[in-house]
């Protein structure tokens, strides 16, 4: 046909032309995509989340989600149909779910009224003062340099999601037990959701304020995550240095006030002191929190105004930072931002230490040679998803508490026969004289634990 | 005529002239014939160059294992890989397992809880006159140490764990009212005194090291406080060493295998208790002993079936046949120490619409005990659904007497929720002093 229009010679230069166009084109194509590929294009994104997107919707279509980074399930073995399950023995049948039975509905809020956490106290240290005179059998001192203080954990009143999450929950609270009774400190643990608006991180705003307000006595409130495990048995926090602040918790100055970072400082373990200040602070952390709308867009704020935080609805520890880093005139000289020793350690540099701790140190620094705190953030064993691999985590935390439960041992001589071990072995043979025998670290009857004599 | 035959002429001279028309044509055909091979050879080319560079590209940058239509393989092979560590942490398999068998008492040998000790009177009272500072009394009342525990590896099932965090959370609430401390035990302390023989070992080592304690009140994990505000009444034990919850009647007369029960009692720090434990240990150690003895407690006790010999029976059996011991130990039944939780969780509604926490009896229990139900284990004496709604409401039951001061109780027995019966106030404190069962009246002891 071209030969028609241009002539046989033309033609075939035309042909020679088009093959050639198509080669370069092909080539320029190729070119493109490979340097997209290896580079990414930016905005027009890479082939990996071009295939990722294709996969979602053909998963939507199927009906199946994006698989998550750790699956923490129990594929139901095949038991066989037995009797019903109003009559059976077998606890492996049995769907704990169906035992709850709520005998009154949720109480309906008001949308249009803003969120409080409750009435606005303005005179709780006069309040408290008069009552600490009025009942002299409850101090708030138990010793000159020791306060009352009053160690606050929970988790959810339904079992966890994960088969063996209370189980790490039991030993988490042992091993806290273990620490309180040999430094004194009282344990409240909660299991219950005193307000439906503040759930999940947020839960334990209306309980530390309900506590402080009900326990005038306690002179420190000490929160910690159940997450967190003791691994100092013999450390005493130094409360002689906090005297004069009210709120004590793991961090660094530079990182809170000057980077405004959102993993600055560490709510996961602090201590806050039982008085006005202290209600005061919790009125101002409080807004962020309700859940819906308001924590979406706390939380977008937090986004934008932190360091490196990713995008998630409003926690409390990036609302902390914020607070401190933006009204740092009015907080900051009663706060005090503790990292001298653990506090909060985040555990994935520490607990590979272990082994290492043992030989070159003993317990009673609290700090990187033996931390007083081995905190795991992120394993969150009483769900479904964490965002670390199972096997690391459990076993890790396993070691952690063996390491912590190893000093508790030794005082009645005896120690895991390794830090992956749940035997124990002897450390030191029976005595007919028991009395004489001291324990290494002095755990046992402990100085700091020492009841006043009163003179008579 | 001329034209004609020039024209034949031309058409003659025409063959000659196809020759080289036809040559031509081949020619051409041949040329237009290559061109087309030509082009096809081209096609064919630019076809394979593309498909490789295609699959190449492709592998780059996704790879070819997500190509597999089945990307359930890579979650199958997380969800096993879950499982067989969850199936590790729930066995009871140790990285420190010895492969050797574990020796076991001979019936010849005697076994011994520990090293025979004499004087622990004298020893105790020389240790707490020198340590003023670490007195057995604490502001009139004597020191109480509660011991529980619970085996150090999960459940079989995670709600056995889950019942004994909220029996745990359950014994931190009454102990932390009545200032009592806790130890939580989860170590087999003596291999040959296990399962519920442990409680010896544990109990004679806590009293050896703690000489400041005064009792030591070992509690089962399957047991929940239900009365908050009693007190144990332990002016009433002066002249006692061992205190424990039992029928004098089923015990002597009928001599039954639940005329005590060792799921809660408390037991002095003194000689005398050491002696008592030496006296009891020796049905414990497992294999043939425990075996042997088993069958002589079948035999003696009332109502036992056969099984190996465990510490409630033998501790009655000993009761029985050593009675001198009896002078010391306090049966006690005035108050529910321990509560056959059959005959009281139903009765729940009906105590909080009659009566007041303090009472510690029948009208108000002070421990419910769910004997029977073992949720730990697979399989419990009773339906589950009997049991694990029973310890909700139990656990509920008590949790309510502890929330009280806050201005909460829960939804009903059965709920996990929570509501407030009491607003919130700018004077908290009137309602500390009423309601804080420390500071209240409210305590009462008979």
């Amino acid at each position: 046909m071209l030969d028609r229009v241009f002539g046989p010679r033309r033609a075939r230069q035309f042909h020679r032309l088009l093959h050639n166009g198509k080669i370069t084109l092909l080539c320029l194509v190729l070119t493109i995509v490979v340097l997209r590929g290896n580079l990414g294009a930016g905005k027009f994104g890479t082939p990996e989340q071009d295939f990722k997107e294709i996969r979602e919707t053909f998963y939507q279509y199927r009906g199946k989600r994006a698989e998550p980074r750790r699956v923490l399930e129990e594929i139901q073995t095949t038991t066989e149909q037995t009797t019903s399950s109003s009559s059976t023995n077998n606890y492996a049948e049995f769907d704990i779910n169906k035992l709850f039975v709520d005998e009154e509905d949720d109480v309906k809020k008001n949308p249009n009224e803003p969120y409080s956490i409750g009435p606005k106290i303005s005179d709780w240290d006069e309040q408290r003062g008069e009552w600490l005179k009025q009942n002299p059998n409850f101090p708030n001192f138990v010793n000159p340099n020791k306060p009352r203080v009053l160690l606050v954990t929970g988790s959810s009143p339904k079992p966890c999601e994960n088969p063996v999450g209370d189980h790490y929950l039991l030993k988490s609270i042992k091993n806290k037990i273990d620490y309180c009774r040999i430094h004194g400190i009282e344990i409240f643990y909660n299991m219950a959701l005193l307000d439906a608006e503040m759930a999940g991180f947020w839960a334990k705003l209306p309980l530390i304020r309900k506590l402080l307000l009900s326990h005038p006595e306690v002179e420190f409130l000490w929160w910690m995550d159940s997450d967190a495990m003791f691994t100092d048995m013999a450390f005493e926090l130094p409360w002689e240095r906090y005297k004069d602040r009210n709120l004590v918790m793991h961090g660094w100055n530079e990182m809170v006030y000057d980077e405004k970072n959102w993993i600055g400082l560490n709510t996961g373990s602090f201590l806050l002191r039982n008085c006005q200040w202290s209600l005061d602070l919790i009125d101002v952390w409080a807004p962020m929190g309700p859940k819906g709308k308001i924590r979406e867009e706390a939380g977008k704020v937090l986004t934008r105004e932190l360091k490196d935080r990713p995008v998630f609805e409003a926690d409390d520890q990036s609302a902390m930072v914020w607070i401190l880093a933006s009204q740092k005139e009015r907080w900051a000289d009663k706060v005090y931002l503790e990292n001298h020793y653990y506090l909060h350690g985040y555990w994935g540099i520490l607990v590979d230490r272990y082994e290492e701790m043992i030989a070159s140190y003993h317990p009673g620094f609290g700090d990187h040679r033996w931390p007083l705190v081995t905190h795991f953030v992120g394993c969150k064993p009483c769900g479904k998803f964490g965002d670390y691999p199972v096997e690391r985590c459990l076993k890790q935390m396993d070691r952690a508490f063996n390491f912590g439960d190893n000093q508790i041992l030794q005082m009645y001589g005896f120690t895991h026969k390794s830090l992956a071990s749940r035997r124990v072995k002897r450390t030191r043979n029976d005595s007919s004289n028991p009395l004489e025998v001291k324990d290494e670290l002095g755990l046992l009857h402990p100085a700091y634990k020492a009841v006043k004599v009163p003179s008579s | 005529m001329g034209q004609e035959r020039a024209q034949k002429r031309g058409s003659a001279t025409l063959p000659t002239s196809t020759a080289p028309t036809a040559v031509s044509r081949t020619a051409r055909t041949l040329r237009a014939g290559n061109r087309q091979i030509h082009k096809t050879l081209n096609n064919i080319k630019i076809t394979i160059l593309c498909g490789l560079v295609t699959i190449l590209v492709l592998r780059g940058t996704i790879g070819f294992s997500s190509l597999s239509p089945d990307t359930d393989l890579e979650n199958q092979a997380i969800i096993e890989e879950t499982n067989r560590i969850l199936a590790e942490i729930r066995s009871d398999k140790d990285p420190e397992d010895d492969n050797q068998n574990q020796p076991t008492t001979n019936l010849n040998d005697t076994y011994t809880l520990g090293v025979k000790i004499s004087n622990w009177d004298h020893k105790r009272s020389l240790w707490l006159t020198r340590n003023q500072d670490f007195p057995n009394i604490v502001n009139g009342k004597a020191r109480i140490l509660l011991v529980t525990g619970s085996p150090p590896n999960p459940c079989d099932n995670a709600i056995g764990d889950h019942y004994l965090l909220k029996s745990i959370k359950n014994k931190i609430d009454y102990c932390r009212i009545h200032g009592i401390e806790i130890v939580y035990n989860m170590a087999h302390l003596d291999k040959e005194l296990s399962g519920y023989w442990a409680k010896l070992p544990l109990i004679r080592r806590l009293m050896l090291s703690h000489p400041e304690v005064e009792w030591i009140w070992w509690m089962d994990s399957d047991a929940l406080f239900t009365d908050m505000v009693f007190k144990v009444p332990l002016s009433k034990y002066k002249d006692h060493n061992l205190v424990i919850h039992g029928y004098p009647d089923l015990l002597f007369d009928q001599k039954s295998w639940i005329a005590l029960n060792t799921g809660s009692f408390l037991f002095r720090n003194c000689q005398w208790s050491l002696d008592l434990l030496d006296d009891w240990a020796p049905m414990g150690p497992k294999g043939p002993v425990r075996e042997e003895a088993g069958k002589i407690l079948t035999a003696s006790l009332k109502g036992r079936p056969a099984f190996e010999a465990d510490d409630q029976s033998a501790l009655i059996y000993l009761l029985i046949t050593k009675s001198e011991w009896m002078s010391k130990v306090f049966v006690e039944n005035s108050y529910f120490l321990h509560g056959y939780w059959a005959g009281l969780v139903d009765r729940y509604e009906e105590m909080m619409e009659k009566y007041h926490p303090g009472l510690g009896d029948e009208r108000w229990p002070f421990v419910t005990h769910f004997v029977g139900c073992k949720p730990c284990g697979s399989y419990g004496d009773y339906p589950v659904q009997r049991c694990l709604s029973s310890m909700e409401r139990a656990f509920n039951f008590a949790d309510n007497q502890v929330l009280k001061l806050y201005g909460f109780r829960h939804r009903g027995l059965l709920s996990p929720k929570i509501k407030r019966i009491r607003n919130e106030t700018v004077t908290p404190l009137q309602y500390v002093d009423r309601f804080d069962i420390r500071h209240s009246g409210q305590a009462t002891s008979n």
